[in-house]
């Protein structure tokens, strides 16, 4: 606990310096699929932005599978636009959609992924970086799993100029992002468990998101056509094994939203237990102050 | 005796060091009628640290079980590849008998030739099987698990966390339906690990065995005689206690094969007491298992207490 409160301190004092030195601090999201990243990082991105932060969403697959009786095609655009539209809801500036198929990021060439990756973000040149976390276990989403590992190498190698060089080329410079934030769902119960030193290995860590989370809820919602998909497979399911959930009984934009409302304001609770706080979210952060000790550095 | 002795003795052990451990709560197995087993090889099904003893168990409580072994298993064994793949697939299917399965499938993919395979392809063959097959459940290695070298169980167990629940969307594969399946979900998975690797498999859950389903382990384990209970092993050991001025009273009139089968039953034996006795029965298995509301944990708790029957 009292790790969790001096990282706080640590995070929150970095980012009030960095909203000091500039005017507008970048703050880059990179997603493998929109909702993972709104439902677990989505408020305290909205909570940067409110205080001065310029966010940037980098969305990699094109959400083509999250859909009730849409085509790939039909499902696809649908979710650009309204991740799009979730987006200027909750404040980023830019939704950037790379295209890639959901579901079949697992035979994506590692490389081309994180040096497209690494374009962005010395693009953007972000003060503070969100990725999904390659540690979360019990995710069962493998595009989770292989964004995260390849936007974590784009993190660590877009500092160094060796890497794609053709984009020296046209003038983009290495960047090295400061703060790094690991999100995931809340699934594997030892997840909160420091590992190694500080320093060495990014940490847990608590976030209270409670001032921010209507503005998060209200982003969720505008993602139509993938809470009209979680809500029939809900139903779905439940009629399959002889049981029903009240709410769904007819399934309306109003009965979707009460569910999604119940989900999202679940999940901060859940990231929130055994915290200060009543709605949270949770991370794995690695700070300016993370660094891989010299003696481990050759 | 000495045999019997010294599972008391391990068995006593392990009591022991559990006293004060919080006990892992017993699953009682999720409803529905078919199981599907899907692995990398002709004896994943059957190892000490999972899964014959819960297959037994669903066998025995009325499901209808599949198993899926994904390679060829051409190393697994002394002899020439070919040779190799033909006893193990034998084998396999000898083993899947002992246990009550009702079927092996298998994918033919080389032994240890799974890391080039495009996952997306071995996916597909899984997901194709669960439509076909329709089941409640599926049963194979956690693929969260840590310090796991053989990439076999890696990539098998990374294509099957996806499958389980992804053939159920019709945007996947859609081509599969011109056969006649259609999407279908499996809702609970069980994923098994070794205990004694890193951090990776806290298993979440103990499955209660009965005797006769841990007797049907063990024969099923030592049916791949490929592999397993082999001559040799009960040979050296002999030899050890001889060095010694020892022997084991219950090997006395059985032969170096026999031996080694008896070798396997006590472990197998041992293994499932010691599981048992950390979860306050007298036998069972550990498993990390995926309920059907598993991925919603923001809703778990609504949906818990808001779920009617029909």
């Amino acid at each position: 606990m009292r790790l969790a409160a001096a990282l706080l301190g640590v995070i929150a004092t970095q980012w009030c310096s960095y909203a000091q030195s500039s005017a507008d601090p970048v703050l880059l999201v990179i997603a493998a699929d929109t909702e993972s990243c709104f439902l677990s990082a989505g408020g305290t991105v909205a909570s940067m932005i409110q205080r001065g932060a310029k966010a940037i969403l980098v969305r990699v697959t094109n959400d083509d599978k999250s859909a009730w009786k849409l085509s790939s095609e039909e499902a696809a655009l649908r979710n650009r636009q309204e991740s799009e539209q979730a987006g200027k809801i909750l404040g980023f500036q830019e939704v950037v959609s790379m295209g890639y198929r959901a579901h079949e990021l697992a035979d994506v060439p590692f490389t081309s992924l994180r040096d497209r990756l690494i374009l962005y973000i010395r693009h953007y040149r972000p003060a503070a970086l969100f990725i999904p976390s390659p540690y979360a276990e019990y995710d069962r989403v493998l595009d989770h799993y292989y964004a995260a590992r390849a936007s974590e190498d784009a993190w660590r190698s877009a500092s160094i100029d060796n890497y794609v060089p053709p984009f020296g080329t046209a003038g983009l410079k290495p960047h090295t992002t400061p703060d790094l934030y690991y999100y995931g769902p809340p699934l594997d119960p030892r997840r909160r468990e420091p590992e190694s030193t500080p320093t060495f290995v990014p940490q847990p860590v608590t976030l209270d998101i409670a001032a921010v989370l209507p503005r998060k809820l209200q982003a969720v919602q505008a993602l139509k056509t993938i809470n009209r998909a979680f809500a029939m497979q809900l139903k779905e399911r439940l009629d399959a094994t002889g049981r029903r959930l009240p709410l769904l009984n007819t399934v309306d934009d109003a009965s979707i939203a009460k569910v999604v409302e119940e989900n999202v304001r679940g999940l901060a609770a859940t990231a929130a237990a055994g915290s200060a706080f009543a709605l949270a979210e949770e991370f794995h952060h690695a700070g300016a102050a993370y660094q891989i000790p010299s003696r481990y550095r050759k | 005796m000495a045999g019997k002795s010294l599972s008391v003795a391990l068995f006593l052990a392990t009591v022991l060091t559990c006293l004060g451990a919080e006990p892992l709560p017993l699953v009682k197995l999720p409803p529905g009628k078919v199981v599907l087993v899907l692995q990398p090889h002709h004896d994943d099904h059957t190892t000490d640290y999972g899964m014959g003893g819960l297959i037994a168990r669903f066998v025995d409580e009325g499901y209808d079980v599949y198993y899926v072994r994904a390679s060829n298993d051409e190393k697994d064994g002394t002899r020439d590849r070919p040779e190799n793949d033909n006893i193990n697939h034998r084998e396999s299917a000898a083993a899947a008998k002992v246990l009550g399965m009702k079927e092996v499938i298998s994918l033919n993919w080389r032994n240890d030739y799974t890391a080039p395979i495009p996952l997306n392809e071995l996916r597909a063959q899984l997901i194709f099987l669960i439509r076909k097959y329709k089941p409640d459940v599926v049963l194979g290695h956690n693929p969260w698990e840590h310090y796991q070298k053989n990439p076999d169980h890696r990539n098998v167990g990374r294509a099957m966390a996806e499958a389980y629940w992804l053939a159920g969307n019709p945007n996947v594969y859609p081509e599969h339906f011109k056969l006649g399946v259609q999407p279908h979900q499996a809702s609970y998975l069980f994923g098994k690990a070794r205990l004694d690797w890193g951090l990776g498999h806290t298993p979440n859950v103990a499955v209660e065995l009965n005797e006769s389903q841990v007797r049907r382990k063990a024969v099923a384990y030592q049916t791949h005689r490929n592999v397993y209970a082999k001559p040799v092993t009960a040979r050296a050991y002999r030899m050890e206690l001889a060095r010694r001025n020892l022997v084991i009273p219950e090997w006395n009139g059985l032969d170096d094969q026999e031996a080694a089968v008896q070798m396997e039953e006590w472990h197998m034996e041992w293994i499932s007491r010691k599981r048992g006795a950390e979860a306050g029965v007298r036998y069972a298995e550990d498993y990390y298992f995926l309920d059907e509301f598993q991925h919603l944990p923001g809703l778990k708790a609504y949906l818990g207490a808001n779920i009617r029957t029909k």
